[in-house]
């Protein structure tokens, strides 16, 4: 590159741009960032899924308790994030095709089958997607935990564990730390090849506390209050918890 | 013959303006600033000034820090809260301080919250907005309490209760709501520590704690994290490594000094 | 009786004042014209038996194909006019291949049997608008076969758009006889061989021609294997077997 010629000269003159002599774009802006964190985590025979209650828009916060976890049957939870609407119309639609599953099929889905369902429903808009990070938890037909991540438009990879929204560059390196036993000398890997964590629900359990109260410190759209679903073969347990509120 | 360089001693330098709107337009972005997503208020009571302040530095939607100080020091007898961009307020009160410093000197007199509040509203408007400090100077002068509030573009507001920065306006719900003519200093520091907590639970940029400035007549009390509302929780356990978790990929030693064994540091822990 | 039916047997859309579809009625008929086609649930597995018509030593009997596959766990048998299952088992393929696009799983047995029946009626425009697909009734029932998670199934979709599960059912021109037979026959323990010797059995005694393995075609589905027609050489054996 020319720096030579980037450099001031002393009669240079910046150039005026006036507001009102230029073309303007009238932009369509159908996505919001409403906020917000989720994760997963697949044990030998559980599932925890997690995600804060707090949506926001900017610097407001729209109310303190949204809940965008939503149970889908006794064995499989989906948790969301991005933009609130999207993330419920995607809710929505797999309920009612899990619905429709139950009357056309007369048996309940399984996981793995509302896991593909998903992925092939974010995929139907790939050119004008859901704004929408989503994460499906459960156990899969064996009675083992099972953690589906997608991205927005259908990718999907069934992992040990997973974080996803605005906290997720902070909590999915502890994750993959105390969860999959990445970089520690001496412990094995958990990796996609038999993806469940060699982890007690208590453990487990404290692991996500922590991640959620420790993404709260510095995540300024984490927090308020954090939903626990736990998938075990007696079906699912929701806790809830208080999370700092400012 | 020999080039002359003359070096400008005083002020911004501009020299990187056109290098970096270049380098921009080829797609570097610029680094990011801290900015103080702020609540900051100031309101006069029967006695003085009550300044407050949350502690919250952000960075984007991250914390950079958790407990910092928003209630800057200009003289002896005035303080100034600063919202916007955190270096810029930084160093404007830093150097309107040191100017007020100087005055005070060669006149002989304490100085005067007027002075002060002309000296950065002259300053703010020569940059245009280009220096983003919101600023709430409060003092006790001479002439009685003043609180100022002084905008970025160099515009002031002199009024008896005044709020800033992005919680400006849940803070505000509460000095409209509440604020009385001549309260006494024990509410009006509650009155101020509840418009900056309603900051800190509203308002997505602020958070964490109270700083509180009372300064009344020849006295002021820096009350530094008046009321902490925000605690860690404990966490559940304790994250620590064994000792050889980190693997050792390579090693290479290099003897830049003679260590004899009575010298050698204890490696046992 | 044909007298007073002459002004109602026409449309496909008008029911007769004693409330029959004289039109369904007779596609029931045309499927008693058929070849006969057996099929029997058994402890490992469907087993699919029709025989073939080959009507003149000109034909070739390979040409003949009155077994087809659906999917790797569905196999399904005819008999009427054969031409119309062509636009049935089309659509159950395509309902079995959706089914494992969207949840990555085989279809159940009775969803694409429910499938196949969902086309029986389209004679007429539907309710929703959806186009009809042809202009009679369909005149070819289906035994399918399958295997899913329930275990080994065997069904009946007839033209009238009703599916029925049997543990085992014959079909077509020799239908009555080879009914009665299998409910001799049957029962509830029979494996796969000896399911094999009772359908061919069936099919010996119901056949106008001597039953050789050129005539027959055999196909099971088992969960191991999923949907198999027999080799030539299979077929020998088993014939020569009997």
């Amino acid at each position: 590159m020319d720096f030579a010629a980037l450099a001031p000269s002393a009669n240079s003159v910046m150039p005026s741009v006036h507001p009102t002599s230029q073309a303007k774009e009238a932009a369509f802006s159908p996505y919001e960032d409403h906020g917000g964190t989720n994760l997963a985590i697949a044990g030998a025979d559980f599932c925890v899924i997690a995600s804060d209650t707090r949506q926001s828009n900017g610097y407001h916060i729209n109310t303190r308790f949204a809940p965008k976890t939503f149970k889908l049957t006794d064995k499989t939870v989906l948790t969301t994030a991005g933009c609130q609407p999207d993330c419920n119309m995607v809710a929505t639609r797999v309920r009612q095709h899990i619905e429709w599953y139950k009357y056309t099929h007369n048996r309940s889905i399984s996981t793995a089958a509302i896991a593909q369902m998903l992925s092939i429903m974010l995929y139907q808009k790939r050119f004008f997607p859901y704004y929408d990070f989503n994460i499906l938890g459960g156990l899969d037909e064996e009675g083992r935990g099972a953690v589906y991540s997608y991205d927005s438009i259908g990718s999907m990879e069934r992992v040990p564990c997973q974080c996803c929204g605005s906290a997720s560059a902070l909590i999915q390196p502890f994750l993959d730390n105390q969860v999959r036993n990445k970089n520690q000398k001496g412990k094995e890997e958990v990796t996609a090849f038999d993806p469940v964590a060699k982890l007690s629900l208590e453990t487990t359990l404290k692991i996500v506390k922590d991640a959620f109260t420790s993404a709260t410190e510095r995540d300024i759209y984490t927090g308020d209050s954090l939903q626990i679903f736990i998938v075990t073969r007696d079906g699912v347990e929701e806790q809830r918890y208080p999370l700092k509120r400012d | 013959m020999a080039a002359r360089v003359e070096l400008e001693t005083t002020g911004f330098d501009f020299g990187l303006t056109r290098r970096n709107a270049a380098l921009e337009s080829k797609g570097t972005t610029a680094p990011k600033a801290t900015k103080t997503g702020t609540t900051i208020v100031g309101l006069i009571f029967k006695d003085g000034v009550v300044l407050g302040a949350d502690t919250r530095a952000t960075e984007g939607p991250i914390v950079a820090d958790k407990n910092c100080e928003k209630i800057h020091y200009i003289a002896p007898n005035m303080y100034c809260c600063g919202a916007g961009t955190a270096a810029d307020t930084e160093f404007t009160t830093n150097m309107i301080s040191s100017q007020m410093e100087l005055h005070s000197l060669s006149t002989g007199r304490e100085t005067r919250v007027v002075t002060a509040m002309t000296m950065l509203k002259q300053y703010l408007f020569r940059y245009q907005g280009h220096i983003s400090a919101a600023l709430v100077l409060g003092g006790y002068d001479v002439t009685g309490p003043h609180l100022y509030t002084i905008y970025p573009h160099g515009s002031t507001d002199k009024l008896p209760f005044v709020t800033m920065g992005s919680g400006s306006l849940a803070a505000m719900a509460i000095f409209e709501s509440r604020w009385r003519k001549d309260m006494e200093r024990q509410d009006a520091i509650d009155l101020v520590k509840d418009a900056i907590e309603a900051g800190i639970f509203n308002d997505l940029g602020s958070g964490s704690n109270v700083d509180v400035c009372v300064i009344e007549k020849g006295h002021v009390d820096y009350l530094r994290n008046y009321a902490r509302p925000n605690e860690r929780a404990l966490k559940e356990q304790s994250y620590t490594f064994a000792r050889g978790t980190t693997a050792v990929l390579k090693s290479s030693v290099r003897h830049l000094v003679q260590v004899t064994d009575e010298d050698a540091m204890d490696t046992t822990l | 009786m044909f007298l007073t039916r002459s002004e109602y047997d026409r449309g496909v859309n008008t029911f007769s004042p004693e409330g029959r579809l004289f039109q369904v009625e007779y596609a029931l008929e045309a499927i008693k014209l058929g070849s006969t086609a057996i099929g029997i649930e058994t402890t490992d597995g469907v087993l699919l038996a029709v025989e073939k018509r080959v009507t003149s030593g000109l034909l070739v009997a390979d040409s003949i194909e009155k077994i087809l596959e659906i999917d790797h766990h569905l196999g399904c048998a005819m008999s009427g006019l054969t031409a119309d299952s062509r636009t049935m088992i089309d659509h159950a393929r395509v309902e079995a291949q959706n089914h494992h696009f969207t949840y990555d799983e085989k279809i159940p047995v009775e969803s694409v049997t429910q499938a196949v029946c969902d086309l029986a009626l389209r004679f007429g425009e539907g309710a929703e608008g959806e186009k009809s697909i042809m202009s009679r009734p369909f005149g070819v029932a289906l035994l399918v076969a399958g295997c899913d998670e329930r275990g080994g199934q065997l069904y009946l979709a007839d033209p009238s758009g009703t599916y029925t599960r049997y543990k085992a059912k014959a079909i077509g021109a020799g239908s009555e006889g080879a009914q009665t037979e299998l409910q001799e026959e049957y029962y509830d323990t029979i494996t796969l061989a000896e399911a094999e010797a009772l359908a061919l059995k069936v099919l010996k005694q119901v056949m106008e021609e001597k039953l050789t393995a050129d005539n027959i075609q055999v196909a099971a589905v088992t969960p191991s294997l999923g949907f198999h027609v027999y080799s030539q050489e299979k077929l020998q054996t088993v014939v020569d077997s009997l």
